[in-house]
């Protein structure tokens, strides 16, 4: 099978701070690799690095294109969608602002109903400001943004984290349903979110990937847990 | 009795008032996108005028027309801001001290350039129209209103160009969150380069058109700076209506202050109300919030 997403040993950090050492992972058509690691390893940075925030030694590869330090919009379009861990929307926009940036010259009434069927509650509210959401909601537009525009790869910063039970469970629905059509690189601190989606995990420690395999298997043998200190 | 001399102190020609208004204004929208927008401390902002100002007395000397001169002033302006926005500001946005001391340079280096060219002496536009009209014993000339007329027009293109465009949304969307702005598939660096550019052609087109409401040399921008900041920071920096507003306060106490008292005594009188209006801003948004926030309920 093919890889969507190939990354090869990736350096990267803050300045003269190098965060990530020798990065190198794939992602197959559609599946699911989940990133796991405590908190400061460095699994944001790794989406901020493939995303074009960050300047990076290695390569990227998106599909059989050389996207290696390419500029964030030039990856977008290119097909590589990002959902940040928080501050995932521009407050005083409104749903709809938010899903015109992202379709850009593409059809927006299309996209807006993609995005309603997806999440209903954002086509009921799509004149409000997005600081008028909810905490949930909000998730729901930043992962309806990242995917209004059909990208080949998503990348998702603990799209679950700190929203309750009810919208968790919608959130997992959907990216379920997404992953059908799009691979999907998730950060994930949530082993049974982690479980339930992924096919694959590789677990960051310091700055640089120690274990890798699949998901079942790796928690099978309790790796997971060791490792996530659980 | 007519209007002015019912305001008793103001002479007839008491237009200018309005007139100066409208230079604050559009001054001050000019420093709105490089320094409201795009948090540049832009001290090379007077010098965009500048170079507007002389670029019309250059086209007028060399073809004879300042309308033409007017044109190209802020064309002129805007892309040396291209320019320097494209070869100097564009790596300075993390870093507003350097950036601060980025324009300095750069407003010495253009004043000093425009000395060179045409020396300090004082250079003269002619009025493009020139004559005024009475009414209601108000002397209002021609060239001024127009000057109000383009103010008007510019901020209603402001306006247009944030809520309608495709290129608003992508600069609202730059200015709150570059980096979620840049990886949603907004090309952020020509959003900057756009805004910056923008920003200098309006204080070119403001050099241009206030050309021949005064003499040029080459300290002219300078006279502009200051104001401009005062205006912008007590406007609110990412309001247009505030800074409207503020241009209206600071612009008629100013204008004002001029015919009664002495123009220095004036601009310290301006600087006070500059001061206490930002003190006091807070208080009036939380008192506007309230207000709207109890009118909403009981709507409802």
């Amino acid at each position: 099978m093919s890889a969507e997403l190939a990354v090869a040993g990736l350096h990267t950090g803050y300045g003269s701070s190098i965060v990530l050492r020798d990065i190198s992972f794939e992602v197959p058509t559609g599946a699911v690799v989940c990133v796991m690691g405590r908190n400061g390893s460095g699994k944001t940075t790794l989406l901020r690095a493939l995303m074009g925030v960050l300047p990076i030694q290695g390569s990227v590869h998106l599909g059989d294109r050389d996207i290696t330090n390419w500029p964030g919009h030039r990856i977008h379009a290119a097909g590589m969608a990002w959902v940040p861990q928080e501050d995932a929307v521009f407050a005083s926009l409104t749903v709809r602002q938010h899903l015109e940036i992202a379709l850009g010259a593409a059809d927006v009434d299309e996209g807006i109903a993609a995005a309603a069927g997806l999440f209903p509650i954002l086509g009921e509210r799509l004149d409000q400001p997005a600081q008028t959401l909810s905490g949930g909601e909000r998730k729901m537009l930043g992962i309806a943004q990242a995917l209004v525009v059909r990208p080949r790869v998503v990348l998702m910063d603990e799209p679950t984290e700190g929203v309750g039970p009810l919208i968790v469970e919608q959130l997992v629905a959907a990216i379920a349903r997404i992953a059908a059509r799009t691979a999907v690189v998730l950060v994930e601190q949530n082993i049974d979110t982690a479980i339930a989606l992924g096919s694959q995990a590789h677990v960051i420690e310091h700055g640089s990937i120690v274990e890798s395999g699949d998901i079942g298997d790796l928690h099978d043998r309790g790796i997971l847990e060791q490792r996530l200190a659980l | 009795m007519t209007f002015s001399a019912a305001l008793g102190f103001l002479p007839t020609d008491s237009f200018n008032v309005v007139a100066l208004i409208a230079v604050f204004v559009l001054v001050a929208v000019g420093l709105h996108f490089t320094f409201g927008l795009l948090d540049v401390v832009n001290l090379a902002h007077g010098e965009f005028l500048l170079i507007g100002a002389y670029t019309t007395y250059q086209v007028h000397d060399t073809t004879g027309s300042v309308v033409l001169g007017m044109v190209l002033g802020p064309l002129v302006a805007a892309l040396v801001g291209l320019v320097i926005e494209r070869g100097v500001l564009r790596f300075l946005y993390d870093r507003p001290l350097d950036s601060l001391l980025a324009t300095f340079g750069l407003a010495v280096i253009i004043r000093q350039t425009v000395q060179l060219i045409y020396s300090a002496n004082p250079r003269l536009v002619p009025d493009p129209i020139g004559g005024s009209f009475t009414i209601a014993g108000l002397n209002v000339p021609w060239w001024r209103l127009i000057v109000v007329a383009i103010a008007v027009a510019v901020v209603a293109l402001v306006a247009t160009l944030f809520s309608k465009t495709r290129f608003g949304l992508e600069a609202q969307a730059t200015v709150r969150n570059a980096t979620l702005a840049e990886t949603s598939g907004v090309s952020t660096a020509a959003v900057r380069a756009w805004l910056f550019a923008i920003g200098a052609g309006i204080a070119g087109l403001a050099g241009s058109v206030l050309a021949p409401l005064n003499t040029l040399d080459p300290q002219y921008g300078l006279l502009f700076l200051v104001n401009s900041f005062l205006v912008v920071i007590l406007g609110g920096k990412a309001s247009l209506r505030g800074l409207v507003i503020a241009a209206v306060v600071l612009g008629g106490s100013l204008a004002i202050l001029q015919f009664v008292i002495s123009t220095v005594i004036a601009q310290i009188v301006v600087l006070v109300i500059a001061v206490g209006g930002v003190r006091v801003r807070p208080i009036l948004t939380q008192l506007i919030a309230e207000h709207r926030e109890r009118r909403a309920v009981s709507i409802e």
